[in-house]
């Protein structure tokens, strides 16, 4: 993959010099600042008090506590998409994150060949079509609340390199598209799992690989005059390592499925987007993850006032136990639309743990949350 | 980088001074869509729609057509998104940045101006693009007005 950077690198450092390549730029953004409200029992120390957290972003673990960040969710992107030619294009986005101190690093960077008017076939680093919004997850401007519901979009893996397969057709009037598409991702020092370790008592130096390999599924999306439906199944192969500072490791293997159905169904003024998906995991205790999110959207001109409520869920059912993580987020926001290219939103959240405690399940702890900022596109 | 944002006050000023500008003199014209005067293809509202939002990748002549928008300033785009895409221009726009950043679709291209609009369509024959309808001249032909 490096070579692959390289030739990018290359491509849009030269771009200003005479080249054959055409090359387009565009960009989004968001400038995003928000903090927790009140302080809440520390599920980890019973009688002692802390700050609310709200995790706003898993994968980066980018939180808000009582000090006002903006480090939590601002995000900077440039995208360059540079045809070379034959029906073949290459696509790189260049990604600076308040979490990583706005260091920029190329998330994504594929290859696209038309095969055909129908057919679009992809190679690279891309995110997973995971849940209905995980594409864009980060593309804020695209989406009516701040973020997607971060306590469904909590996978410690949200990339990964591989091939996709597009291909689209009409249904009289309903357009669709269907894509399969493989894949692995290794990711070394994971940052999610890492902060679990520390946070569930573990010492820093143990560092957790967690690697998803044999990404391998289908989505199917269904489009109409007020309607957009899409429907996944994806498996996997899982790799989870912890590596102490002594050089021991433990490792585990297993596999999880997914399956998913969302959307957005316009009934004017109103917008209705929904998420259902469905996780298990085969390790033999029946693990499932259970989540769905419901929204609705008012539009009035440029106002667009909102409310979502997510849901998740964490089960053992060959155990019969049902005490494990849970929790939902009721939000409700604001979007404004100040400029073609720009929207305001301000949000609220109300984030309730309903984790068993006494095992350690509850360990978000609840928190209340105002956030407010700026996203864009150019 | 930081220090930038360490004053919330400043977005929240950015905002209204910018709102403050937007006060529009909504213009409300007739849209008008334009091809090449050779294309033949049969044209009612859903599938200009679709072929706006990239749904549709032909003309019913078979042949891939090539989408031109003005300006997102233009009002006259304003009034392409509410007549004929049934959106505002800050919804179409969220519905291109999804398929743009997950490399799904390219939007229309834009072009600086009616005129240029109508040059470009008229040497193109599988070029299509909307215009204020009182700026469509005989070099391109109107296959709809809404």
């Amino acid at each position: 993959m490096k070579i692959f950077i390289l030739i990018i690198t290359s491509i849009l450092l030269f771009s200003a010099a005479p080249a054959k390549a055409d090359i387009k730029f565009s960009g989004f953004g968001s400038i995003i600042a928000g903090k927790t409200l009140g302080s809440v029992e520390d599920p980890f120390n019973p009688g002692q008090k802390r700050d609310e957290i709200l995790t706003a972003d898993f994968y980066d673990v980018g939180q808000y506590t009582n000090d006002l960040t903006f480090k939590a969710e601002s995000i900077f992107a440039l995208q360059a998409v540079a045809d070379i030619g034959n029906e073949l294009s290459v696509t790189a986005q260049l990604v600076a994150k308040g979490v990583d101190d706005f260091e920029p690093e190329f998330d994504w960077y594929y290859l696209t060949y038309q095969a055909s008017d129908n057919l679009t076939l992809m190679a690279g680093r891309r995110n997973i079509p995971m849940y209905y919004f995980s594409e864009y997850s980060e593309v804020g401007y695209a989406y009516p609340w701040m973020r997607p519901p971060s306590n469904l979009y909590w996978w410690q893996i949200t990339q990964f390199n591989g091939v996709h397969a597009m291909y689209s057709f009409d249904w009289g009037d309903y357009s669709n598209t269907v894509t399969a598409f493989y894949g692995n991702e290794y990711s070394r020092d994971n940052t999610e799992m890492g902060y679990y370790e520390v946070l569930f008592g573990g010492v820093d130096s143990t560092v957790v690989d967690e690697f998803w390999t044999d990404i391998t599924g289908v989505n199917w999306n269904i489009s109409g005059g007020n309607f957009d439906l899409r429907f996944v199944y994806f498996q996997h192969d899982l790799e989870r390592t912890r590596r102490f500072i002594d050089t021991t490791s433990d490792v585990v293997f297993t596999s999880q499925q997914f399956y998913g159905f969302g959307g957005t169904v316009d009934l004017e003024p109103f917008t209705f987007l929904f998420d259902w998906n469905f996780v298990t995991r085969d390790d033999g205790l029946g693990t499932e993850f259970p989540t769905y999110l419901v929204s609705l959207v008012y539009t009035i001109d440029d106002y667009q006032p909102y409310i979502a409520y997510s849901k998740a869920d964490h089960e053992r059912t060959k155990l019969n136990v049902d005490d494990l993580e849970e929790h939902y987020i009721m939000s409700y926001g604001l979007r404004y639309n100040f400029l073609p290219n720009a929207s305001f939103k301000v949000q609220y959240d109300r984030f309730v743990d309903q984790g068993h405690g006494p095992t350690g399940w509850a360990y978000h702890g609840d928190s209340d949350t105002i956030s407010a900022g700026v996203d864009f596109i150019f | 980088m930081l220090c930038l944002f360490k004053n919330v006050k400043w977005v929240v000023v950015l905002g209204l001074f910018v709102s403050s500008l937007l006060t529009i003199n909504r213009a409300y014209a007739d849209v008008a869509i334009v091809v090449h005067p050779s294309n033949n293809s049969n044209f009612d509202k859903s599938t200009i729609k679709r072929i706006f939002l990239g749904k549709a990748k032909s003309f019913s002549n078979g042949r891939a057509a090539i989408l031109l928008s003005t300006s997102p300033k233009d009002p006259i785009t304003e009034e392409f998104n509410k007549k004929v895409i049934g959106k505002s221009s800050n919804q179409v726009n969220a519905y291109w940045s999804k398929m743009i950043f997950t490399g799904k679709g390219t939007p229309p291209q834009e072009m600086a101006s009616t005129s240029e609009i109508i040059t470009a369509i008229s040497a193109n024959p599988d070029a299509i693009g909307y215009v204020d309808a009182s700026a469509a001249t005989g070099d391109v032909k109107v296959v709809a007005t809404f």
